[in-house]
């Protein structure tokens, strides 16, 4: 075989591997297995259905030429190629707690729990939930925890194709002869879940001849989820409840932050998190110094392997592919990758094409070549292009960032001064940008804005100010009136009320006067709540009391509050009920009956809705969020981490999982997501 | 047992307790045999309906107090169905159209081309057309406005229109000069005290002039609020005494409540319970220009005349506000806002001047 045929080959395997780090969340796992036995010499992971394995084998098939998977098996001499194959995420996998880019406190606190109910002396199940946004290590934590601590690890992964219902099938015949009549129903991937469950927390691991035998604690890990509990998470809690009950070995659940909207998988155990005792550790992103760590060490051994095939990233792309990750270290690995390798065609074509859309300007450098300094451009203006990560923020931090309107001084010589009689709106420079605030919190700008106006006065002192605020947010309303401009205005709209809100705020005029309210919690707006029971009532006050053909003003501010006052017979029971809620009005009630409702750090906003149908709308968004308490535990468990009082412009930002999802979106997502 | 309000309402022109001359005027008008379109306004409670439903009864007789209730279903184009509730009887249809919300310009065209398209089935006995009963015209969209004009016009022929409303001034021009308008003041205190003693008097009731005169004045000359207010008086003590206290609204005291609180703090911590009793109010159906106008009476009662102007300027700013915009807690926040900065600026440079 000649070198050039060789190299052909190589370069159309790695075409195949640059398409793949896109799909990390659904191969990420399966390769690493496959990865992680070559490597460690053994294979940890214990995967079930045991089908596992074929469909590893098949998916990989399919993704690469199975020349060069033959290669990598049987011609281990040839290793640098094949390296050159694989993603680095999988070939970089941490090995130990040290290379672990996640926070040492948490790998702590993940070991000490592992540690405590891995304990045999110990009775009962125990589970162990740990959330975060997608790529801060919570499965590396897992293993490499498996690995410190002696324990295999069993793994669910979701039966996905036809044929392997076959071979699922199969598989129980063989082992159970009852199971020809249970394959039917067994079928179901709750149903193989529960089985699962059973069998794992069950029987040990057959002991195969030449493996340790100290090995027999395990857990259970569960990343994926059957999408029926998505559905019916009572399903879900019902198995668990039952798995506590009988359970031998300890129950890790990882669940990322960033599935959208109100399918967010972290909803599957709001409800039970306090019955079954389940404790949950929530990961921040990876920060940017030990994600910086992490990739130079990389960058170093790669570098050592490739005999300077591979060009060095200086540290200024570094620290841009670290910003532009927000905090995923999966897409940070993933993107140096791929902006490694500069001297092939594929990506000279890439990039010429993307340069070509964005600056003109430069191809005169492009041409030279690759010297280091015309490098380092091209990463600034490509690398976010090419591996950057949508940042987003939750809802809840990017009000933070609004109300809490962080300044930065100005040198107070250079500063630009006002004339005297506009000193009083004299500000120092805002850290933030309201309009990438709205963008990146992923509603629109109508629903920022009842946010904000359910939240503002708290973090106001002066009674003038808040006065000019709340001129702003009425701006902001009559700005998006008109329905035919409003999709225009929205975004002027949200424009004035934030920046309006955030200059009203005089007692955060300058830099150095931030501090002085603490840590304010923030909650969701009444308004929706409001306005649909306005409506509600007013219909059915029309409706109950038709025949007295009066306009509803007249019979909502006379009628109705009159018919409470007088005893009078001859009233249906609906209508002596709607007299009895809406004509009283108790004077001694608090006002503050409504009850806030705390707004969780991770929590998804009310989603979108046009104002024709808004009442509807509200009426179906609202539902979620009525979930009562756990919004207010869950915030308080999460703020304990990160107050958002010392949010910093520097600090990666997690992905959202807000998405402006209409009715109809949702059920589309339902059904590919099966 | 029914209301006084309905029990006592009077029934045909001839019956009526005051505006006898518009009373006649009206007669004359149906017995001249044409009739044009009608815009019927004034302010609540003065009697428009009742007049309505005389001119009715003179036109087609007693039959047209059969009422029945319908609901119709109405497919607008963009296949939204709509449930609107009406009532007629044999000779005429009542519909108050902005219960559609924006749709209403679907509801008055098909609702009017039904009407006007099925012909009366003995046109010797009776009057060749029927009437539509359009109430709260004024708060119809400009669209359905333009669309009633088309409309009107189109089916003159086979239907009448009687357009209710509380003030032409939302009522676009072109509607007005279509229609023959007629005014309903309010009665008097003089004319809402005889009522009120006539009522009593077939209930067989002592009703105190003075006290009678108490309650025309706190109703505001709003002859369903006067009488709701004497049958609740009726049951808070029966032999009525002059002085007694005239049962108030829960929702009108609510309000005064809030003004109150405006006035005696202003602080955001104040504002956000402000916040919280305007909900309370919208939550009991109160409208928001209602609360809004209920709050400008009440701030005014309580502030030095040199800022009622201003007071009152800032109110009907953010009253036009709050007709434009979509979410009326923004108004009323901001003016309530507004006010408590105003006021406490007010108070503060008073009390500047007390010092020194």
């Amino acid at each position: 075989m000649s070198k050039l045929s060789l190299r052909g080959k190589q370069s159309s395997g790695k075409i195949n591997n640059w398409v793949e780090p896109s799909f990390g969340e659904l191969l990420g796992g399966v390769n690493r297995t496959l990865k992680k036995g070559p490597l460690s010499g053994e294979s940890k992971t214990n995967r079930w259905p045991s089908t596992g394995d074929q469909t590893e084998k098949q998916s990989r098939k399919r993704k690469v030429d199975p020349h060069v998977s033959n290669n990598q098996i049987s011609v281990p001499s040839e290793a640098y190629k094949l390296d050159q194959d694989e993603p680095w995420v999988d070939l970089h996998a941490p090995q130990s707690q040290a290379e672990l880019a996640v926070h040492k406190k948490k790998i702590e606190e993940v070991e000490s729990w592992l540690r405590v109910h891995l304990d045999k002396s110990k009775k009962g199940g125990a589970i162990l939930l740990l959330t975060g946004p997608s790529g801060c290590g919570k499965t590396a934590t897992v293993q490499v925890l498996a690995k410190d601590l002696g324990f295999h690890i069993q793994e669910w992964s979701n039966p996905s194709t036809t044929s392997q219902y076959k071979m699922e099938d199969l598989f129980t015949q063989s082992f159970d002869p009852d199971s020809r009549f249970n394959s039917f129903h067994g079928s179901s991937q709750t149903g193989l879940f529960q089985e699962f469950l059973l069998r794992a927390n069950k029987y040990n691991r057959l002991q195969m001849s030449g493996e340790k035998l100290t090995e027999d604690r395990k857990i259970i890990l569960i990343e994926e989820f059957p999408n029926q509990f998505y559905r019916q998470p009572v399903c879900l809690h019902d198995i668990l409840r039952q798995f506590i009950k009988t359970s031998r070995c300890p129950l890790v659940l990882i669940v990322s932050d960033s599935l959208s909207g109100d399918k967010n998988s972290r909803h599957l155990f709001k409800d039970v998190l306090h019955e079954l005792e389940i404790h949950n550790i929530s990961f921040n992103p990876v920060a940017p110094t030990s994600m910086m760590k992490v990739l130079s060490r990389i960058v170093t051994i790669e570098v050592g392997k490739s005999s300077g095939r591979i060009s060095v990233p200086d540290k200024a792309a570094l620290d841009l592919l670290c910003s532009g990750s927000s905090g995923d270290i999966r897409s940070a690995i993933n993107s140096l990758q791929f902006s490694s390798f500069t001297d092939k065609s594929l990506e000279r074509r890439l990039w010429a094409s993307k340069k070509g859309k964005s600056s003109s300007a430069k191809p005169a450098v492009r041409a030279k070549g690759r010297s280091k300094s015309s490098k380092s451009t091209d990463m600034q203006v490509e690398s976010p292009a090419i591996g950057g990560k949508d940042a987003s923020l939750f809802l809840f931090r990017a009000l933070g960032k609004i109300l809490y309107c962080k300044r930065e001084s100005y040198d107070s010589s250079q500063a630009p001064k006002l004339p005297p009689h506009l000193t009083d709106h004299q500000r120092d420079k805002l850290l933030v940008d309201p309009e990438l605030v709205i963008e990146r919190s992923h509603m629109s700008g109508e629903f920022f804005n009842l946010y904000l106006h359910q939240n503002y006065p708290d973090f106001f002192t002066d009674v003038e100010d808040i006065a000019r605020t709340s001129e702003y947010l009425s701006d902001a309303d009559f700005l998006t009136a008109e329905w035919s401009s409003r999709s225009t205005m929205l975004e002027y709209g949200s424009s004035v009320a934030t920046r309006g809100l955030m200059h009203s705020n005089s007692s955060r005029a300058k830099a150095n006067c931030q501090s002085t309210t603490g840590f304010k919690p923030l909650h969701k707006p009444h308004w929706l709540h409001i306005n649909k029971t306005y409506r509600e009532n007013y219909l059915t006050a029309q409706s109950l009391f038709l025949n007295f053909c009066l306009t509803p003003v007249s019979l909502l501010t006379e009628l109705v509050p009159y018919l409470a006052k007088l005893t009078n017979p001859m009233r249906n029971q609906a209508q002596i009920a709607f007299i009895q809620n809406v004509g009283h009005i108790s004077q001694k009630r608090d006002p503050g009956r409504l009850r806030l409702e705390a707004l969780g750090d991770k929590d998804s906003g009310i989603l979108d809705a046009d104002s024709e149908n808004e009442e509807t709308s509200a009426a179906q968004h609202l539902e979620p969020s009525t979930t009562p308490g756990n919004a207010t535990t869950e915030s308080n468990l999460s703020n304990s981490q990160d107050p958002p009082g010392e949010l910093s412009a520097s600090q990666p930002q997690p992905a959202s999982s807000e998405a402006l999802l209409d009715e109809e979106d949702l059920l589309i997502e339902d059904y590919d997501s099966d | 047992m029914s209301l006084w309000v309905d029990k006592y309402r009077p029934t045909s022109l001839v019956k009526l307790d005051y505006h006898k001359d518009q009373a006649n005027h009206l007669k004359n008008l149906v017995q001249c045999g044409d009739f044009p379109h009608l815009l019927v306004y004034g302010p609540p409670g003065a009697g428009k309906k009742t007049r309505i439903m005389c001119l009715l009864r003179e036109l087609y007789g007693p039959g047209v107090e059969k009422l029945r209730i319908e609901h119709q279903s109405i497919t607008t184009p963009s296949r939204k169905k709509l449930e609107i509730n009406t009532i007629a009887s044999n000779y005429h249809l009542e519909v108050n159209p902005s219960d559609a919300g924006n749709s209403d310009r679907v509801v008055i065209q098909e609702l009017i081309k039904t009407v006007a398209q099925s012909q009366q089935i003995q046109s010797s006995a009776q009057r060749e057309f029927k009437v539509v009963l359009l109430t709260e015209v004024d708060r119809l969209t400009k669209d359905a406005q333009h669309a009633l004009r088309r409309t009107m016009e189109k089916y003159m022929s086979t239907c009448r229109l009687i357009l209710c409303c509380n003030s032409t001034s939302k009522v676009i021009s072109p509607i007005r000069s279509r229609c023959l308008a007629v005014r309903v003041p309010l009665p008097s205190v003089e004319e809402v005290c005889s009522v009120l003693a006539g009522v009593c008097k077939k209930e067989g009731l002592l009703l105190p002039p003075e006290l009678a005169r108490q309650i025309a004045e706190k109703s505001g000359r709003n002859l369903r609020k006067a009488l709701l207010m004497c049958e609740a008086c009726r049951v808070q003590q029966y032999p009525f005494s002059p002085d007694q206290d005239i049962p108030v609204t829960d929702w009108e005291v609510y309000l005064r409540e809030t003004a109150n609180a405006i006035v005696s703090q202003q602080s955001p911590q104040r504002l956000l319970e402000v916040r919280a009793r305007l909900y309370e109010l919208l939550t009991h159906c109160i409208p928001p220009d209602v609360i809004m106008k209920g709050l400008v009476t009440e701030l005014l009662s309580n502030c030095d005349g040199h800022l009622k102007a201003e007071v009152v300027q800032m109110a009907a700013y953010y009253e036009h506000r709050l007709q434009l915009g979509n979410k009326a807690i923004y108004h009323l926040e901001a003016f309530v806002a507004k006010f408590m900065a105003i006021y406490k600026k007010f108070m503060e440079d008073g009390l500047d001047n007390f010092m020194f």
